[in-house]
Parts: structure tokens; sequence; C-alpha cells
């Protein structure tokens, strides 16, 4: 298999015991997967005051490691988001930059986004607009994040209706209020779960706007990408979702 | 690899109860290698105390599916232990005169520790079968009014030690929960529910002894390609994870070597 995953982190998870992978390490974990290729973020970002420190670790280690394409994560909220950006951009390539709006405190229909929607449109860049990690019912009891409510999604879809997003730690519940009203977003699928998942949810939104995505190393990788290796679904939409989209979307 | 999965739900809703959609659950399983499935009922269409003639009809349906394709589904019987001793003895001999059904289910009437668990005892040990009871971390979703803190089934377990329990739910109990089900001989825990959070089935493993997880998948709230392959993919001998997917459901179950 030669999959993509859009969802992949390096760096501690202080909640579980769980490895914090080197990047090779990362790329021989995924590959066991059958994921050749990975949109990878550090989590360091989601809790530094400041997301740089973490976005420097990320793009020094996939430098050496092919195969993991670093997607830095940018805080709009702070006032130095265009250094933020402007840093990252002079590190790249960069295909997308990934925002955490409840770990980083704002809500969506924040003024500042403006601008840096804008900003993001001019460098070419795509959003992944990360929703939650985790379960919202198995955080650390001291912390009190939960996912971006649906309503704030769906604002911030209509408000840059010319910009395709891809939403990231979305349920399958969230994205079926989300569909009927908005064609400009796509769905990593790590955290849309029930039988039959894909067969299930491809009834009512398309192939082309679903990602494999498997939350690493926060949720077990084998096992998140099962959801589309053990889908039955036709071979064709298997490739969409498990590389095809993301090829032709992040421009891979 | 011959897995069972412990914690299925193929009449959901009121939907699933006919032939030809229990015979797509049946070809949906075998083409995963799930050799058999345990039904545990349709447990919360009435809500989350059912009185005795929605018991009855859950039971029933339940039954309904082990008898139609025995060799491959088996049922709990599902209880209400606020309905007092009588009803609950009642229901619990009722079902078990019954082919197919080889366990107790519950659900969130009460709190594991409540009392009344005294009569789910009493029960299970007259007609000689284990108890799987939904649990659930509370600390964050509260409700433990009816929900069952991982702390609260161990205590079941506990006050019982002649039951055996199988405390549902690994990603939902945590690490804690499996710490909570530590060290108790009776008590198993089931891996049903949530997502496949890393590094769990090893950690419960570790703790509680391959010999002491079962699988389970939720069906149809979760995947199973999904968890079976958290187990086929955890770091562990292939024996302990054989017994996570069979073995020990096997014994249980008391079902014949396929």
């Amino acid at each position: 298999m030669n999959l993509i995953d859009t969802n992949a982190n390096l760096g501690p998870w202080p909640f579980a015991p769980v490895p914090d992978r080197t990047g090779t390490a990362l790329a021989a974990h995924l590959a066991a997967a059958g994921i050749r290729r990975a949109l990878v973020s550090h989590l360091g970002a989601l809790f530094l005051p400041e997301p740089m420190p973490a976005n420097r670790a990320l793009f020094a280690t996939v430098r050496r490691t092919p195969g993991l394409i670093p997607v830095p994560v940018i805080n709009p909220a702070l006032p130095n988001w265009r250094e933020q950006l402007a840093e990252c951009l002079a590190a790249g390539p960069i295909r997308a930059v990934k925002i955490l709006p409840n770990y980083h405190r704002y809500r969506l229909n924040a003024r500042h986004l403006d601008d840096f929607m804008a900003a993001l449109a001019k460098a070419k860049l795509r959003l992944i607009l990360n929703v939650r990690l985790e379960d919202d019912r198995h955080k650390y009891f001291a912390l009190r994040i939960k996912g971006v409510p649906v309503p704030q999604l769906a604002q911030f879809l209509l408000r840059f209706r010319s910009h395709h997003v891809l939403l990231s730690g979305i349920y399958k519940t969230e994205v079926e209020k989300l569909a009927p009203d908005h064609e400009n977003f796509s769905v990593e699928i790590s955290l849309c779960e029930m039988t039959d998942t894909l067969e299930i949810m491809l009834k009512k939104f398309p192939a082309r706007r679903f990602m494999l995505g498997t939350d690493t190393p926060v949720m077990a990788t084998r096992a998140q990408a099962a959801k589309l290796t053990g889908a039955l679904i036709p071979a064709r939409t298997r490739e969409l979702i498990g590389s095809g989209n993301a090829r032709r979307f992040f421009r891979l | 690899m011959r897995i069972i999965d412990i914690h299925t739900h193929p009449v959901f809703c009121h939907r699933g109860k006919r032939p030809a959609e229990l015979e797509r659950v049946i070809a949906h399983g075998r083409r995963l290698g799930i050799v058999h499935m345990n039904v545990l009922g349709d447990v919360l269409v009435f809500g989350d105390t059912p009185n005795a003639k929605q018991l009855r009809f859950i039971n029933d349906d339940s039954g309904r599916v082990a008898r139609l394709y025995p060799d491959y589904f088996s049922a709990f019987i599902y209880l209400n232990p606020l309905l007092g001793e009588r009803a609950t003895m009642a229901e619990a001999e009722r079902c078990a005169a019954r082919p197919g059904f080889r366990g107790i289910k519950l659900e969130i009437a009460n709190n594991a520790a409540h009392p009344c668990m005294r009569h789910v005892a009493k029960a299970a040990q007259a007609v000689n079968l284990p108890v799987l009871q939904h649990s659930w971390s509370t600390v964050n979703i509260g409700n433990r009014r009816h929900q069952s803190d991982p702390s609260d089934t161990a205590r079941f377990a506990r006050r019982f030690p002649a039951v055996t329990v199988i405390m549902a739910h690994l990603t939902g109990i945590g690490f804690r929960g499996v710490l909570e089900a530590k060290g108790l001989p009776n008590l198993y825990v089931d891996t049903s529910g949530g997502f496949p959070e890393e590094g769990l089935v090893e950690f419960a493993a570790e703790h509680l002894g391959a010999d002491h997880v079962v699988y389970g998948s939720d069906l149809p709230i979760r995947e199973n390609t999904v968890t079976i392959e958290r187990i086929r993919s955890a770091r562990l001998p292939a024996a302990d994870r054989q017994l996570m997917l069979y073995g020990n459901a096997a014994r249980l179950l008391r079902l014949q070597p396929s």
C-alpha cells in the first residue's frame, strides 16, 4: 500500500504513555501500517505559549526524514502570527498549516482570522483545522478543552467560502451536521467511527472529500488505517481516500 | 486468527432483527475472522431503567437471535436490579432456562456499587453465569447515579468474589480503570467502546494479564476492523493476542472449541 496519513504527529503526548518517536522511528512505524507519506505536526505546539519552538523541532526532524511532510502549527491569536507564518514559509517548503482553536483559546469568529486566511491564500497554503485530538470524554481530568463546536465550524466555513479546509479530528455526527450546507471542507477520518464507517458515510458524502488520518501517536496507527484498508469499498474509492485526495489537495 | 466478539448489539434501536439483517452481520463478522458474536441486547431502547416487561421484550429479542443462529450468536440476559430481588431472579431464571444465554448484562440502570447489586450477584450465582457491567470513567462524564466508574465495578467484583465480572469498555475506563481492576481474579476487562487509544491494550495486559482481557467491539457503534487491529497490532506476544481475541471469551462463554 502507498497510503498518505493527513494527521500524524511528532513530539510528546503528556496524557498517556505513548511513544515520542524520532522522525526515522515515526516513518518506520507508519510504514508498518502501509503509510509511505504523512503530514506531520509537532504536539509541543499545542502546549507552548508560542508554537515556533515546536515548529522548529518539526522542521529539523522532517528535513532528515523523507516521507514526512511538515505541517507547522500557527497560532493566529498571537500578535506575532505573521512572523510565525513567515518563518515557517522560509523553513519550508510547506503545503499547509494547522490551527488548533480550542487548545490556543480563540473562537473561529475572531476578527483577526480575516487577515490570517488572506495570508494563507496569498501563500497558496491549505488550512487544516483541528477540531480535537482525542475523545472529549477521556481527557486528562484537569484539561477542560472540548472540541470546536459545530456552529463555530459552520460560521467559519460560511465566512471563508472561497477556502476549502481539511477538518481534522471531527466526529461522524458533526460531519453529518455540516455536510448539507457546506461544500468547502474535506474530512480526515481518524475520529469518525461506527460499524462500516466509510460504507455508510460515503452514501451522503463524496469520496473526494475524505482523507486517511490516524491521529498518531494518540491513537493506534494500524488500527486506524484498518478503517480504510478493511472497508468494503471500490478500489478506486480506497485509493482516493488513502492517498489520491491528499495528493491533489496538498499538491504532493 | 479466530476471533470471538463478546460485546455486540446487532439489534440496536429496534433495527437489525430480521434474519436478512442478522445474516449480513454474520457475513460481516466472518469476513473479519469473527467466528462467534455475543449479543448484549438493545439495552437503551427503553431508556436507562427499563421495567420488567421491557426487559422481557429486549431479552426475547436477544434470545431469538441466539436461537436463530446458535452456531454464531450467544446472548446475555439484560437485567435491571433496581426492580428488586424477585424480578431480577425471575428474569434471570426465565432466560437461563432457554438455550443461547451465556451471561448477564448490566447497563446504566444503577451504579455498580449500589446495594441492589446483591440481587445480581445472587442471580449470577444461581444460574452460574458471568456478569458484564457497562463501565466508564465518570471523571468527565459524571452521572454516577447511573454510570459505573471502574472503581464501582471493581467494588462489585470485590464484594462478590464468587461472581465472574466483565468490566466493559477498556478505552472508557482508561489507564486508571485498568489499575482499579488489578488484582481481582474474578474481574475481566473487555476492549469494546471508544477510539483505539495507543498503549491501553498493552497496559491492560501488563497489569491484568493477557488472560483477563477480552476482545469486544460494541458493534454497531464501533468498527470491527479497527477494534480487531488494535489488538493484532499491540506490542504483545502472539499467544497473548490470541487469548484476548479468542481464548478468554471461549472460556467465559463456555463455547466448545470449533
